[in-house]
């Protein structure tokens, strides 16, 4: 039976639903429109933040530049600044240098691991792996690096019969093992997203595993590891703490896999307590602060512009 | 539930400030917050001196940290710090640091610094020449000094170190150090300096005797061994005073924690044992 809606009943359905709108419903569109106002001011603290931590770190890093050229700061290799020598060469050449390494390193152990976990391991594997991964990406980085002290550099010296185990192989070993969890994770994950047609449709014309892996899935999760490299790199570029306590800390360039050297973040957290604010030696080290900060820009630059890449060419 | 736990933690946070509170002037009961900052060689004392302080005055807290000498000074001029311990007058300048202005230095303990070795190396003595071929590069091998033939690995100091001061100027008699090279390296602390020379065969560094424990082996200058007596009477002249830098008169807890330290009952005993000297016991200036 049809209820019968004439201008009564329909009125009456009007007030029952205004009384509905009344106390309770005028306290949700409050909220709501504080919870959006709270969601704002949220968002513009955090910016505000970051943006003044790059200015207040560019505006001392440029103030170095009223007394050292541009072309001495970069591209010489002296850092001598009791002796006003600053060329920071030396300390660039080295970082990429570390990060390089650690990415040749790390790189193809990563891939074969994530391979491994993805496609190869049975489940019981897998349920072990994947945790196991996640807890090596949050132990703190002055672990890894007591670790380097302790038990890498002792056994790099016996191996290698050489002096002292400190240099940039040893840097490489200790960052190669903090970033393998994180690469070996985004790799494992991209793997995860080849839809399983692909797969099936490989089966079905014949192929093994390993071509399977080599030729289809390999091909198929490129802008995966792309970004699971840079985002390695970006970890590499900026860690300190590991890196201070098995490089050996001497401002020269590394000849060899064995010599003490340093690099842009090691050489900071050693010199920046000891200068004094204001003068040219605290402006130089915070221009190599803002250039750690401008080559972690770029690179996630070039992460988003590959995922996007990535997106639309799927 | 939330209302609840917002309270307690608010309540408890208020807590914690009122007990942190500074309060100068209160004799019978002191209270107050240290934060001593600076020097790695002093170290040892600072912490051994906020234990036995303690006890008499559980009011006070002390938090003592330490990395190199430059940092003491930089820290109360911040205002991070109350006591910055530095093995030199930071308020005179000094070889590569200016002057902290407005800083009171308070003369504390005799610092004795001595040549380390690894323990495995033979080499019993050195003399000054000796040390500033081998700190300079000039001298690459044990053997050229009486030892075995082996590379001589140099571990040094970080720029900031009171220590690397001293040494250079009283051990080198201000021969530069080398800078560079595939056998030498630099360490942040007195700690670190300690756990490098004791882990890397073939190694030489420089420490205070506070430190000196099994692991390393102290060497002869000049056939004087480093120890309280040969720098009491003159003869060993690698030693320095540790200063405790105030930002101008200290006052409160701070005042009474630099006067126990100065106190003949803890520069006779516990500074004695720790193989410090007491400043009475020096009585030229240097």
């Amino acid at each position: 039976m049809k209820p019968e809606l004439n201008t009564k009943t329909r009125h009456k359905i009007l007030n029952k639903e205004k009384a509905l709108k009344s106390h309770p419903s005028i306290n949700r569109a409050l909220a709501n429109k504080f919870f959006g106002h709270f969601c704002y001011v949220s968002i513009l603290i955090l910016c505000i933040t970051l943006i003044s931590i790059v200015l207040f770190i560019g505006k001392i890093g440029i103030q170095t530049f009223s007394e050292v050229s541009l072309k001495e700061f970069f591209f010489t290799l002296e850092w001598s600044p009791m002796e006003d020598l600053y060329g920071a060469g030396t300390f660039i050449i080295g970082t990429l240098t570390l990060t390089a390494l650690t990415l040749v390193i790390a790189t193809p152990i990563s891939l074969i691991i994530a391979v491994f976990v993805a496609e190869i391991a049975p489940l019981w594997i897998k349920r072990i792996m994947r945790p196991l991964l996640d807890l090596l990406v949050g132990i703190p980085s002055v672990i890894y690096g007591y670790l380097g002290v302790t038990i890498l550099i002792p056994f790099l010296r016996d191996i290698a019969d050489i002096h002292m185990g400190d240099g940039i192989l040893a840097a490489a070993l200790v960052l190669s093992l903090m970033i393998l969890p994180i690469v070996t994770r985004l790799i494992d994950d991209s793997i995860a997203a080849v839809p399983e047609s692909y797969r099936e449709a490989a089966y079905a014309l014949g192929s093994s595993r390993l071509q399977v892996i080599v030729n289809v899935i390999i091909p198929s999760i490129k802008r995966g590891i792309i970004t699971a490299i840079i985002l390695g790199m970006a970890r590499a570029i900026g860690e300190t703490m590991a890196v201070v306590m098995v490089i050996g800390n001497v401002a020269q360039l590394p000849t060899g896999l064995f010599m003490p050297t340093s690099v842009l973040t090691s050489n900071i957290v050693m010199q920046i307590t000891a200068v004094q604010a204001g003068t040219t030696w605290h402006s130089a080290l915070y221009m190599m602060a803002c250039l750690l900060l401008l080559i972690s820009l770029v690179l996630i630059y070039c992460v988003r512009r590959i995922r996007s890449k990535g997106e639309e060419g799927l | 539930m939330f209302k609840k736990l917002s309270a307690i933690t608010l309540a408890a946070v208020m807590l914690f400030a009122s007990a942190t509170g500074i309060n100068a002037g209160a004799t019978q009961a002191l209270k107050g917050k240290i934060v001593i900052n600076g020097s790695s060689a002093l170290l040892p004392l600072t912490l051994q001196a906020a234990k036995e302080f303690k006890t008499l005055h559980p009011g006070v807290q002390i938090s003592a940290t330490a990395s190199s000498s430059i940092a003491g000074p930089q820290a109360v001029a911040k205002g991070a710090a109350q006591i910055g311990a530095c093995d030199w007058d930071a308020s005179m300048d000094v070889p590569g640091f200016k002057a902290f202005k407005g800083q009171v230095a308070h003369k504390v303990a005799v610092i004795p610094f001595a040549t380390i070795v690894h323990k495995d190396v033979k080499v019993e003595n050195l003399t000054t020449a000796q040390l500033q071929g081998i700190f300079s590069g000039k001298i690459t091998n044990w053997k050229e000094v009486g030892g075995a033939d082996a590379e001589i690995i140099v571990i040094n100091r970080a720029f900031g170190s009171g220590t690397r001061v001293n040494y250079q100027i009283k051990a080198l008699e201000d021969t530069e150090f080398m800078k560079s090279g595939k056998n030498y390296k630099e360490v942040k602390s007195s700690g670190d300096m300690f756990t490098a020379v004791k882990s890397t065969p073939n190694s030489i560094g420089y420490i205070d005797l506070v430190y000196v424990k099994d692991g390393v082996k102290a060497v002869k200058l000049n056939n004087i061994e480093a120890n309280a007596d040969n720098i009491i009477n003159g003869k060993y002249p690698v030693w320095a005073y540790g200063y405790y830098m105030t930002k101008g008169q200290p006052t409160g807890a701070t005042k009474a924690f630099i006067e126990y330290l100065q106190s003949n009952k803890f520069q006779q005993g516990t500074l004695k044992k720790m193989n410090f000297i007491p400043i009475s016991s020096m009585k030229d200036k240097k």
